[in-house]
């Protein structure tokens, strides 16, 4: 096997040996959209939730995600990189770029583009009839 | 080298037995016996005396005569020197040659390539416990068969090839039997003089040997002729051309008598260590699937699928082990395995196997360590895993 | 212990080589071809071998197929661009080495059709010959650089030359050559070339393939993908990484080493000139700094190897892998020579092992056998 493919940074190994924000949000959590890519059939399946606030920022992220190393890593920086960021920008950011600053070979592309296409999957759920952002929904428990 | 690395993978290569390296040493500075065995002169008639002792060695492991053996640079090259030999002699009587689709890489792509040479052959599918059946054999063989080969043990799932009642129908059907036996000798008795094998291919590195040296069983009674595959100075009977590495001969023959003296007590030691690996797992993971038959198996191999998670992140989650996956990583996307899929694995189940093999330096802790890193890391990744 | 006087044969292991093998023989025993971490050394070792073997040839390190040995080297570059169809036609010098005759005549039972191209008194190649011989049949023509028995040493360069506007591709087999001369793939323009590492002070059973990548070369042993699926099998790591050092260590210390050799050769030489019956063969040609190889006039070459190993020399009448055959050597025929001088032959080759001391008692040793050989002579 070409030594390419083993030879993980450091920060993917770490990434992969103790992945950040890893799970789901319990169910009923306020202001989560889910999104998912991918297959197991096909090597990588991702689950991705983000907790979006009323300003229409990430507040938080959770995800499940079966495949390699490099698939899992790229959750768990992703679901790092997006805190804070407006929804619009979350779902624009390059997982792909990410993949090729962590000096991932070009074969773990795929792997990158599954992790983005989760996230966009979920970010396509804002306007999605019901859904309402974090504090909102809290206002209406309030109510 | 990081010694916290355990090592679980005798079945891909073996370490060089320091007893055995202390006698390879003495073959190669100008104190030892560096010199060409070809040579008429008292340093090479030295080294010729200490190639042939290893000669004796090896042939004394699997019962053959000392002649029968010719040295060849690793089991590959004594795979297709039996194969591409045998059909290219025997071509007047015929073209056509069986084998298993679970054969090692070396007897799998030199049939490929006769088969691109205009050979024709027969892929035999094990059945679903990874067995190549007699009855398999005798349906595949044809008025033009030249030469059936069927390994001994699959290097990958550990299963165990009846070459006894394989080669009883080659014999009585005049085919040549070849077997390439990398993965038994030393941990299963061989006897050449009862078996009805025709060739047999050894290699050096599976039994504490160095790599790089191999041998080929060529029968005599009834005399089997080969095409050499090298040609040059005339070396092993015209078989082999090539200098004698007189180191690599001297080290394959001490590990072949060290296995032969220690083969009794350590094939049982060995199949307990694998039982109780298997147990371990099995007690932590119930989910786990043995792959390969249960009971006709090598004892140091244990070949184990795990549902629901990804291979490649199961092999790397246990670093600290050195051990192999189902799949064969040939590039970064990366072939399940074509013995497992064989087996009627999918690609999921293929490529979350893992092969275990123990061998002569590991020890009961090891296994158990072995087996409580699967399980945790097996847990962890499941649990990340998303679900259905 | 015997005074060891043919290194052309094989030569002892440098010990820096043996330190640099030891851990792999020992301790370290990953399979390069595995993922977890033993492998993975396992492979980065691999790979800096690769690249001392390349530096020492002036190679890519890309362009090295690591084989069992130099007569596999050989074999492959034969037999691997020679396979298939059309066939056409081979030219091999007449003075090469069994390891390229040996595949040249298999491939003529495969209707491949190989012609030798003859070499001069001096046993250099004939130029005219070769020119006459080229047309664009011709797939490829292998050329030694430097002979075992004689040491002369080709023009390989100029062969190049000559046959580039035919499009032949050019195998030179340098396995005497490299670490007794600079070599240097690039310069002397050849398509493939051969190596061996127990020729240079490294161990025996690895050897190696330089080649072109342009030429379309057909693996011969097949399974498991090694070498970039040129030559399957699991890697004989300890040899590698000897030849490696052994390469590194001649590539470093080739000056001294030739200075030293030469320096040898010399001495025997200008002592042998004054000896009566004693023929020094291709005197006139360039020859390896190490190899002397003479004639004893009256005396068959393999009793004078005889006696020399009694009085604890140890020299060859040529060939290893002739000796004991009987038959004079193909190179000496090929000069010129008939049977009965070229079975006068004796070889002497040098080592970096060898002293000023180890000639004196070769030339005393000489001295009685011939004397020994004289009186029985004057007896009879």
């Amino acid at each position: 096997m070409p030594a390419s493919a083993t030879e993980y940074s450091a920060t993917v190994w770490t990434h992969f040996r103790s992945p950040c924000n890893a799970g789901e949000f319990p169910a009923g959590t306020a202001g989560v959209l889910g999104g998912e890519a991918g297959a197991r059939q096909r090597g990588r399946a991702v689950a991705f939730q983000l907790q979006v606030n009323a300003d229409g920022r990430v507040a938080d992220c959770r995800y499940r995600v079966y495949g390699c190393p490099a698939t899992i890593a790229l959750c768990s920086l992703t679901s790092e990189a997006l805190k804070g960021r407006p929804l619009a920008a979350a779902s624009a950011f390059s997982v792909v770029a990410l993949a090729e600053q962590l000096g991932l070979p070009a074969a773990k592309r795929s792997a990158a583009l599954t992790v983005e296409d989760a996230i966009r999957s979920a970010a396509g759920r804002y306007n999605s009839p019901g859904w309402l952002p974090l504090a909102a929904a809290e206002l209406t428990h309030r109510a | 080298m990081n010694h916290k690395v355990i090592y679980l993978d005798y079945a891909a290569t073996t370490p060089v037995d320091p007893r055995v390296a202390e006698k390879m040493a003495g073959c190669l500075t100008c104190e030892g016996m560096f010199a060409n065995p070809a040579s008429a002169h008292a340093p090479g008639r030295a080294a010729r005396g200490a190639v042939e002792q290893a000669r004796n060695q090896v042939a004394a492991l699997v019962g053959a005569e000392p002649g029968e053996i010719i040295f060849t640079s690793g089991a590959t090259e004594s795979d297709n020197l039996a194969i591409k030999g045998a059909m290219h002699f025997y071509q007047g009587k015929g073209r056509h040659l069986v084998t298993s689709r679970i054969e090692h890489k070396a007897v799998l792509d030199t049939c490929k390539q006769l088969e691109r040479d205009g050979f024709e052959v027969t892929w035999l599918k094990p059945d679903p416990d990874g067995l190549i059946q007699p009855s398999m054999i005798e349906q595949a063989l044809r008025p033009d068969t030249v030469l059936v080969s069927i390994m001994h043990v699959n290097n990958e799932i550990g299963t165990l090839n009846d070459i006894a009642a394989i080669g009883r129908i080659t014999r009585e059907r005049g085919v040549l039997f070849h077997v390439d036996a990398a993965q038994s000798a030393g941990k299963l008795p061989i006897d050449l003089k009862t078996l009805r094998v025709d060739l047999m291919s050894f290699s050096g590195h599976k039994v504490y040997g160095p790599k790089g040296i191999g041998a080929l069983y060529v029968r005599r009674e009834p005399r089997v002729q080969l095409d050499p595959l090298i040609h040059g100075g005339g070396h092993e009977h015209g078989l082999r051309s090539g200098t004698l590495a007189t180191h690599q001969i001297v080290g394959m023959g001490a590990a072949f008598d060290l296995a032969r003296q220690e083969l009794a007590q350590e094939a049982p030691r060995l199949r307990a260590l694998r039982e109780r690996l298997w147990q371990a797992l099995h007690a932590a993971i119930p989910q786990a699937l043995l792959n390969g038959h249960p009971s006709q198996r090598v004892c140091g191999i244990l070949n184990v699928a795990f549902p629901g998670i990804e291979g490649e992140s199961l092999l790397f989650a246990c670093e600290a082990l050195a051990v192999s996956s189902g799949s064969a990583c040939t590039s970064a996307d990366r072939q399940p395995s074509f013995v497992l899929r064989a087996l009627g694995r999918d690609d999921q189940l293929a490529g979350s196997s893992i092969r275990f093999s123990v061998g002569r330096f590991s020890i009961a802790a090891e296994v158990d360590t072995a087996a409580s890193i699967v399980s945790e890391e097996y847990r962890r990744l499941l649990d990340l895993a998303p679900t259905g | 212990m015997a005074i060891y006087l043919d290194h052309n044969a094989t030569t002892p292991l440098d010990p820096r080589v043996l330190d640099a093998m030891l851990p792999w023989m020992q301790g370290a025993h990953g399979n390069p071809s595995s993922v977890h971490r033993p492998g993975r050394e396992a492979r980065a070792a691999l790979d800096r071998a690769r690249m001392q073997v390349a530096a020492l040839v002036n190679a890519q390190p890309t362009q090295v197929i690591f084989t069992g040995g130099g007569t596999e080297a050989d074999n492959l570059a034969l037999k691997g661009v020679c396979g298939g169809t059309p066939r056409g036609r081979i030219l091999v010098s007449a003075i090469e080495h069994a390891a390229v005759l040996g595949p040249a005549e298999d491939l003529t039972r495969q209707g491949w059709q190989v012609q030798r191209l003859p070499v001069d008194a001096d046993g250099l190649l004939d130029f005219s010959g070769l020119q006459k011989m080229l047309a664009d049949d011709v797939r490829l023509v292998s050329v030694m650089l430097a002979n075992n028995e004689t040491g002369v040493i080709q023009d390989v360069k100029a062969v190049c030359e000559c046959i580039r506007r035919y499009g032949v591709l050019l195998h030179t087999d340098a396995i005497q050559a490299a670490g007794k001369l600079p070599v240097d793939f690039v310069a002397l323009g050849a398509d493939l070339m051969s190596l061996s590492a127990h020729k240079l002070s490294g161990p025996r059973g690895v050897g190696a393939l330089i080649v072109d990548r342009r030429v379309d070369l057909a693996p011969q042993i097949t399974g498991g993908g090694q070498e970039h699926g040129l030559r399957g099998g699991t890697e004989n790591l300890a040899g590698i990484i000897g030849f490696g050092k052994a390469a590194e260590l001649a590539h470093l210390e080739l000056d001294r080493r030739s200075r030293h050799l030469r320096g040898l050769r010399d001495q025997l030489e200008a002592r042998l000139k004054s000896m009566p019956g004693i023929r020094i063969f291709a005197a006139r040609a360039e020859r390896l700094p190490n190899t002397v190889q003479i004639g004893v006039a009256g005396f068959d070459g393999e009793m004078a190897v005889m006696e020399l190993d009694k009085r604890g020399i140890a020299v060859s009448s040529g060939s290893a892998c002739h000796s004991g055959s009987g038959q004079p050597s193909h190179v000496l025929l090929a000069m010129g020579m008939d049977a009965v001088q070229a079975r006068t032959a004796v070889r002497i080759s040098f080592g970096m092992d060898n002293s000023a001391h180890d000639v004196e008692a070769l030339l005393a040793a000489l001295a009685a056998v011939t004397a020994k050989r004289a009186g029985a002579l004057a007896l009879a």
